[in-house]
């Protein structure tokens, strides 16, 4: 019954980059497990590894050595098409850096993973006008990336993750570049997010969202601990 | 930091995109020196294959392709590589842009960049020039083994200090311009995408279908690069434009220029005369082809002429022959006549004499139909001539105008009427009529008899007959079929073409490359978007989709205006009066479909080898 609830499984997970000849250890050993409807919060100093835990996790990169097991698949050992479909309908990805495709408008950006999900054109007109007003930025549909804010990169980058109602979402850094009242609306999202028990793994410093943890974890040299015993 | 170092350690480090567009600069600057290089070999080649062959009308056609397709190639060349230039300092405004925003002087950030300009364009073109050098080496060898016949003259210096001295003024021009213009505006518009990426329209959201969205994001990024989109465009027009001009150019002139002598010469027309007299009218046809000497021989000698007999014989094979064409050919003393243009009041002709093939026909019998300026002999105009290419460029001003003397009757005056494209004596001929001819020669009799055999009958048996037939009259007539002459000219022809085909493929493998370096490159621009696109659920096959759109919007927009320029240029300038059979335009067409499909294929590699790449090192 337990397998059930499982929605992320890492086992001795381990990550390293070789650049050159030197080898970087990013992930040393990370064992994690994060159930259905839990709200995860992933801390720790820059260049700890939290970015790429969350990037072995959400299908983007794979581990060197370890298992990773996302809603039942070992994503380690599946190809890229599976990866691709896995990452459009079973993961909502928000970026530190939004990465949102700059030559498409708001509205496009929301709507291409829904596109690409095939979802029919009525609803993905309706989805977008839903989540534009979800982030407050219906007068911004027509816009492009650059004409907006940072703060309103990032809620179009959450609308976009949100596009296709994953079951899961993957939000790393989300206040990193955002001053205090523009992160403010962010905290106030990701709240939302755990009051409709979405299963959601945050990597950040901001202390407002550790808060809303019900799993804190602490990342350092590699290696992950429980700041929750 | 001085300029130098900035520039080489910026070039250094960004290693993909300095060596792609050294590559580039290299390919573009070796491929035109090496065709400029090669088709002047070549062409000496035609030239020195057909030195007193071909007529003259053959050979001006044959210098104005290998002039036009020359321009082409370099303005090709030219063109890829302004593009190319532009392309790389483009990618660097917005790196102008943060230079100036942290303060450094304009003419500092000018100087820096201008530097990394000058480094690349200097080792693209150096490259290129020794590249360009060693590939017309390996080639000239390699079609010498062959048994080509390829000019050995030592390498025109002269193009290489062109090309090089052009490629690179086009490159410091088409490279310093974005430099330039972005050191004008403020720290913030050069920052500002809107101005780098040149995106600045609103959009009205519209849902598109999963290939509709694939399309849509292909369309955006090409028209957001517009600046490169169409530089891109008008290169692979010139591309298409000389792919055009050499292959349907080439098809349609090499159809033309043998159905020309084939008329000129007739198919299926057997020769009936004299063993010598058979001998040497197979030695003045094949002059068209092989630079043999001929020997003098009288041709009003009595025993050349065609008796009553003879004819009468063949007059009477009605079933088995359908025309008869009795001539008088003979070798005379012509002289240019003065001409007078009326509406100019211009007397034109400088009295030049020489010797000409001179040949008398009855107009209305004449079993060959040859290309004609002007008009042929009609039967009641007893002092009109029609002279061929060779003789009217070498001997008349204004031939239509004039008038060309003969020999034996004081020069008697036969006004040109018309000029023809004819073979036989290398088109140093004049047909006049045969009555007139028989008058002031004093020659009653015809040497030669034209005859074409029936398409319906049995070919060998008939020419097997006829020889039979005329022997028994004469031991000494023979009949010979011209059909083998006309063959090996209509061969030789074939083989200049191909030659001259040969340099607008290479053109079209070296643009192929172009096309991959441009690829390349918006692919680099593009990369982070890809990866995110990637990472949000695109697999590699969509990224694929988007590059091979864009090739393909970019391919077909050159590649239609590129062949509508190429046909008109054909059609209007190279080939006067050119047949294009609904054969020739599906060969044109099969031929052009297949370079167009290459030229896309090729294009789509670095797009596969990109989207093979882990997301990551495409996103960060």
């Amino acid at each position: 019954m337990k397998a059930d609830k499982t929605v992320v499984l890492a086992s001795n997970l381990c990550k390293t980059y070789e650049i050159g000849d030197a080898k970087v250890e990013v992930l040393k050993g990370v064992n994690l497990n994060v159930e259905k409807g839990e709200f995860t919060v992933v801390s720790g100093p820059s260049g700890s590894g939290k970015t790429t835990l969350l990037n072995i996790i959400g299908g983007i990169d794979k581990p060197t050595s370890g298992k990773i097991v996302v809603f039942g698949d070992d994503l380690g050992v599946k190809d890229e098409d599976f990866l691709a479909s896995f990452r459009c309908n079973k993961v909502g990805f928000v970026f530190q850096s939004y990465n949102l495709v700059s030559t498409l408008s708001v509205a496009e950006n929301i709507a291409f993973p829904m596109e690409w999900a095939r979802k029919p054109e009525d609803y993905i007109k309706k989805r977008v006008e839903e989540l534009l007003k979800v982030v407050g930025l219906q007068h911004r549909a027509e816009h492009f990336p650059f004409q907006l804010s940072g703060g309103e990169q990032q809620r179009v980058a959450f609308a976009r993750a949100l596009a296709n109602d994953p079951p899961f979402l993957l939000v790393d850094e989300p206040t990193g570049n955002l001053d205090t009242k523009t992160s403010l609306k962010i905290v106030q999202m990701l709240q939302k997010l755990k009051g409709d028990r979405k299963t959601v793994i945050v990597a950040t410093h901001d202390e407002r969202i550790i808060q809303l943890a019900d799993q804190k974890l602490y990342l350092e040299d590699g290696k992950l601990v429980s700041l929750n015993e | 930091m001085s300029e130098s170092s900035f520039s080489m350690n910026d070039l250094l480090r960004r290693k993909l995109q300095t060596s792609l567009i050294v590559i580039s600069l290299t390919l573009c600057v070796a491929s035109t020196l090496f065709l400029l290089l090669f088709s002047e070999k070549i062409g000496f080649g035609i030239f020195f294959m057909a030195e007193g062959k071909l007529t003259t009308g053959f050979s001006i056609i044959f210098s104005r392709f290998i002039i036009f397709t020359g321009l082409l190639i370099f303005i090709v060349g030219a063109a890829i590589m302004s593009f190319m230039v532009f392309v790389m300092m483009s990618q660097k405004v917005r790196d102008i842009g943060l230079m100036k925003a942290v303060g450094c002087p304009n003419d500092l950030v000018f100087g820096y960049f201008i530097t990394e300009l000058l480094v690349v364009t200097v080792t693209g073109c150096f490259l290129g020039v020794v590249l360009g050098i060693l590939a017309d080496f390996a080639s000239t060898s390699l079609f010498s083994s062959f048994g080509f016949q390829i000019s050995q003259k030592p390498i025109n210096f002269w193009f290489v200090l062109l090309v090089f001295g052009l490629f690179f003024a086009l490159a410091l021009i088409f490279g310093a311009k974005p430099i330039l213009d972005t050191t004008k505006v403020s720290p913030a518009k050069a920052l500002s995408p809107s101005y780098h990426l040149g995106v600045s329209k609103e959009s009205s959201f519209r849902v598109t279908s999963k290939s509709g969205l694939t399309m849509k994001l292909a369309l955006r990024s090409l028209f957001r690069r517009k600046s490169a989109t169409i530089r891109i465009i008008i290169c692979l027009v010139a591309v298409f434009l000389l792919a055009t001009v050499g292959i349907a150019g080439g098809i349609i002139a090499d159809q033309t220029t043998k159905s020309w002598i084939e008329k000129a010469v007739g198919r299926d027309i057997v020769l009936v005369a004299h063993k010598d007299m058979c001998n040497q009218y197979k030695l003045l046809l094949s002059k068209f082809h092989e630079s043999n000497a001929i020997p003098r021989i009288i041709y009003t000698d009595a025993k050349y002429s065609i008796s009553e007999e003879i004819l009468n014989r063949l007059s009477s094979m009605s079933t088995n022959i359908s025309e008869i064409d009795q001539r008088l050919v003979l070798e005379m003393h012509v002289k240019e006549l003065v001409g007078y243009i009326i509406e100019e009041y211009e007397v034109v002709g400088d009295s030049r004499e020489g010797d000409s093939l001179v040949i008398g026909v009855e107009p209305e019998k004449v079993l060959s139909d040859c290309f004609v300026e002007g008009e042929f002999l009609k039967e009641d105009q007893p002092w009109e001539a029609v002279i061929g290419d060779s003789l009217a460029q070498g001997m008349f001003t204004e031939p239509l105008n004039q008038s060309i003397g003969l020999s034996g009757e004081d020069f008697a005056g036969f006004s040109i009427v018309g000029v023809c494209l004819d073979p036989i004596n290398n088109g140093n001929v004049t047909y006049v009529p045969l009555e007139n001819l028989q008058d002031i020669t004093g020659v009653s009799k015809p040497n030669v008899v034209l005859v074409r055999i029936n398409p319906q009958v049995n070919r060998a048996a008939v020419l097997g007959y006829i020889q039979a037939e005329v022997k028994s009259l004469n031991s000494e007539f023979e009949v010979l079929d011209l059909n083998t002459v006309l063959d090996k000219n209509l061969s030789f022809l074939g083989y200049i073409w191909s030659a001259i085909m040969f340099l607008p493929l290479i053109s079209l493998f070296s643009a192929s490359l172009c096309l991959i370096a441009y690829v390349m490159l918006t692919i680099t621009e593009q990369r982070q978007e890809f990866g995110v696109l990637r990472a949000l659920g695109a697999n590699p096959k969509t990224i694929v989709q988007i590059v091979s759109g864009q090739s393909l919007v970019v391919l077909l927009l050159s590649c239609a205006t590129g062949i509508a320029f190429g046909i008109m240029v054909t059609l209007l300038i190279l080939v006067p009066e050119p047949i294009v059979t609904s054969f020739t335009v599906a060969e044109i067409s099969a031929w052009l479909l297949t370079a167009l499909a290459a030229t896309f294929i090729l294009s789509l590699y670095p797009a596969i080898r990109f989207a093979k790449k882990p997301i990551l090192e495409v996103i960060n």
